[in-house]
């Protein structure tokens, strides 16, 4: 066994398989799309290089991109201090119900997630809808008429509208994520913490709280990356209007691609929004890694 | 272990190999979009030995429309059986798709130059020019249809450089439908002009009713409905073509800023639904089905509202249509009207079946088919004249419609927002959308068509 990891040739041919599948099914798709990028291809016919023109109006003069990634920052940031402290909150208490009703209600917060993404969509819609929609009805009925909108249309409020359907699609995701981490904090420490008479909250910051940190970095970790990569609630509830108010980025590089004819500009849309996941992805990781040190040492 | 080792090896050299081959085989399946395509082609071989007709011949169909037992695509069907059972040899293997899908496969069938036999195309030129220019569509005899009776111009948007690449398939148009018992009920004139239609909006307002349906996230039906009222204001089809082709400006000419007020006037007024911006095509029609809206503005190939029985018998007796209202300081004729021939068919110049398709699409097409049996099944307002196939038995919708077209003064042919290639399309919709939606003004409006007019 030990001859064979010192020879390279077996090694190479060992990882081969993987690289040659990661090569052709991630690399090489991306290089490909670096050199449509630089091209003014319009999706038929011949086309001609244009060098980086089409990045560096990506990245200096394009309203509607900038927009995009402001709307994905939107909800990464609305993900993260509504979504999460709540899906954190239903964690704990439902991990302390137990028995039947655990089962029950862990199923029922699940159940948006197992939904299709092209149901829930049509069904927030048909529930935001000025005419006959269900939040209206309802505020009609408390009396608050005032409150009453165009949820999906009214251009200052689209985009929260359609954010909370995000989150709360994704709210399954993140509730048990964290259920099984806290699920994995030993049951000893709470004991041993209620004997040194600590409190719930106690017992929560000192206890729970530390253990679970990898998972709320996993957590957090998903979140953004997803927030960035939304498209088909996008697509499908408003595609990204009215205006651009709740465009994000794959969704506005499909249109340019498939409505715009721009391929070439949508090639180089996806790359730059390749590179910038990627810079999130690695300045997440070092964020969460120095922290860790930093409480280490 | 030595042998253990060597079997690793061998087993791993193998998983390499599949795993190469297997990437082969993925390129191989892409470039041939579907398992029909393959089938299509292999079938078709047989064909080249040109001449004998029975040989038994594949010719693949691409439509973009889905539903197979009503409107357009029940008449489609009902013609290619006819066909079939005309020649056994041949067999027509149907795709289609919604509009939007049915566009960007349409594109990777062109980008891999495997485009289907037999095609449907929007004569537009932000669709079809690209794909009469880059040579993918087969060039058709003019002589061929000299007996088929198009309408004037119907042809020249499937025409480039004076050669003949599609034929229309109907005659579109928009109209503003509306229910006359709702108009009625609370003792509504029917908006003949301008003023009529503020009017009927305040008062339809006032009761609660809302009184115009429109799909306003689909972006290009504003489009159409600003370029009626510009219509109406200047009196002149080639107003907004000029500012398109920059021979004048959207900023620069009185007109067109005449009519973003007048258009943003009747926004502010609420003539649209509260969720006009995000409504599509079937929650805005489904207002108008369901009574709930007075109006309902759409292209007159839905005419067959009138007739189809799933709709409530009191909305088929009360649905109405007319042109778009008149403005009374505009020179527009209510007979001007914003009319183009969209879709049509096209037969792909890389076809191996390319005169059997041909052979198709003409016998499809002949006057005695697509016009009469459209014409008389309720199905189409047919891009040929087909004036002799009146029954008598249409619905009030087809009668107002046919007396429309016979009494229009002028037509604008392809519309604005698709009347240039490539992005103009998606930049003027958006700032139509952003315009109604307020987030842009009335400068930002017509600065930013110009601007992108200039892309």
């Amino acid at each position: 066994m030990d001859r064979m990891k010192r020879n390279k040739l077996i090694i190479f041919l060992l990882v081969s398989p993987g690289l040659i599948f990661f090569f052709a099914a991630v690399l090489f798709p991306i290089l490909k799309s670096v050199y449509y990028g630089m091209t003014d291809w319009k999706g038929i016919g011949d086309f001609n290089l244009v060098g980086f023109d089409n990045f560096v109006k990506v990245l200096t003069d394009d309203k509607v991109f900038r927009e995009s990634l402001l709307h994905a920052a939107t909800l990464a940031v609305l993900t993260v201090i509504v979504q999460h402290p709540i899906a954190l909150f239903f964690a704990i208490i439902i991990d302390k119900i137990g028995g039947r009703r655990e089962t029950f209600f862990r199923a029922v917060f699940f159940i948006p997630c197992v939904i299709s993404i092209v149901v829930i969509s049509k069904m927030w819609v048909g529930i935001y809808n000025a005419e006959y929609g269900l939040l209206n009805t309802v505020l009609e009925f408390m009396r608050l008429d005032a409150l009453k909108q165009d949820w999906l249309g009214n251009f200052h409020i689209a985009l929260y509208s359609v954010v909370f359907v995000i989150m709360w699609v994704g709210f399954g995701y993140a509730f048990l994520i964290y259920y099984s981490g806290i699920k994995g904090v030993p049951e000893e420490l709470y004991e041993a913490g209620l004997i040194d008479g600590a409190g719930g909250w106690q017992r929560f910051r000192h206890i729970t709280l530390p253990l679970i940190k990898p998972v709320i970095w996993v957590n957090v970790t998903l979140a953004i990356v997803s927030s960035l990569k939304q498209m088909e609630p996008i697509y499908l509830m408003t595609n990204g209007g009215p205006g651009s108010t709740t465009q994000f980025v794959a969704n506005y590089l499909y249109i340019q691609a498939f409505n715009a004819k721009k391929y070439g500009y949508a090639n180089a849309i996806s790359v730059v929004f390749v590179v910038v996941c990627l810079i999130v992805t690695v300045l997440l990781q070092r964020v969460f890694r120095d922290r860790e040190r930093g409480e280490a040492s | 272990m030595k042998v253990v080792n060597k079997l690793w090896v061998v087993a791993l050299a193998l998983v390499m190999v599949f795993s190469l081959a297997a990437c082969q085989g993925d390129s191989d399946t892409a470039a041939s979009p579907d398992g029909e395509t393959d089938a299509a082609a292999e079938s078709q071989a047989p064909a080249d030995d040109a001449g004998d007709a029975d040989e038994p011949v594949t010719i693949h169909f691409f439509s973009n429309l889905p539903d197979r037992s009503s409107g357009m695509g029940e008449l489609e069907q009902i013609l290619i059986d006819q066909y079939t059972a005309e020649n056994p040899h041949v067999t027509v293997e149907v795709e289609a798709l919604q509009d939007e899908p049915y566009k960007q496969k349409f594109q990777s069938y062109v980008a891999g130059n495997e485009l289907p036999d037999l095609c449907m195309v929007w004569g537009q030129p932000s669709f079809f020019q690209a794909v009469m220019e880059g040579g993918y569509v087969a060039e058709l005899n003019p002589d061929d249809y000299t007996d088929y009776g198009f309408f004037d111009g119907a042809t020249a948007d499937f025409s480039y450089d004076g050669k003949l690449y599609g034929l229309p398939r109907n005659q579109d148009l928009t109209a503003l439908f509306y229910n006359q018992a709702i108009f009625d009920e609370y003792d509504v004139k029917v908006p003949e002009t301008y003023d009529d239609l503020m009017a009927a909006a305040e008062t339809f307002r006032e009761n609660g009713v809302t009184p115009l349906s429109i799909n306003g996230k689909d972006k290009w039906i504003l489009n159409l409905f600003f370029q009626d009222l510009l219509v109406k204001v200047s009196g002149d089809q080639d107003t907004i073509y000029d500012a398109i082709d920059q021979e004048t400006s959207f900023a620069g000419d009185p007109d067109i800023r005449k009519t973003a007020e007048l258009y943003k006037d009747l926004v502010d007024a609420g003539l649209f639904q509260d969720s006009y911006i995000s409504a599509d095509y079937a929650s805005a029609m489904n207002l108008f089905l369901q009574e709930e809206s007075a109006m309902f503005y759409m292209g007159a190939w839905e005419v067959g509202m009138a007739s189809n029985e799933e709709n409530s018998e009191h909305f088929r007796e009360n649905v109405q249509v007319m042109t778009f209202p008149t403005v009374t300081e505009g020179e527009g004729k209510a007979t001007d009207l914003v009319a183009w021939n969209g879709g049509g068919f096209a037969v792909s110049a890389s076809s191996a079946v390319k005169d059997e398709a041909i052979a198709l699409l003409n016998y499809m097409m002949l006057p005695d088919h697509w016009a009469k049996i459209g014409w008389e099944t309720g199905n189409v307002v047919p891009g040929q004249d087909y004036s002799s196939f009146l029954t008598g038995n249409e619905n009030q919708l087809q009668m107002t419609i046919t007396d429309i077209l016979q009494q229009s003064t002028s037509m604008s042919g392809t519309t604005w927002n698709d009347y240039a290639p490539g992005e103009w399309k998606t930049n003027c919709e958006q700032l139509m959308q952003e315009y109604s939606a307020g987030i842009v003004d009335i400068d930002g409006f017509l600065t930013g068509l110009d601007e992108a007019v200039g892309q």
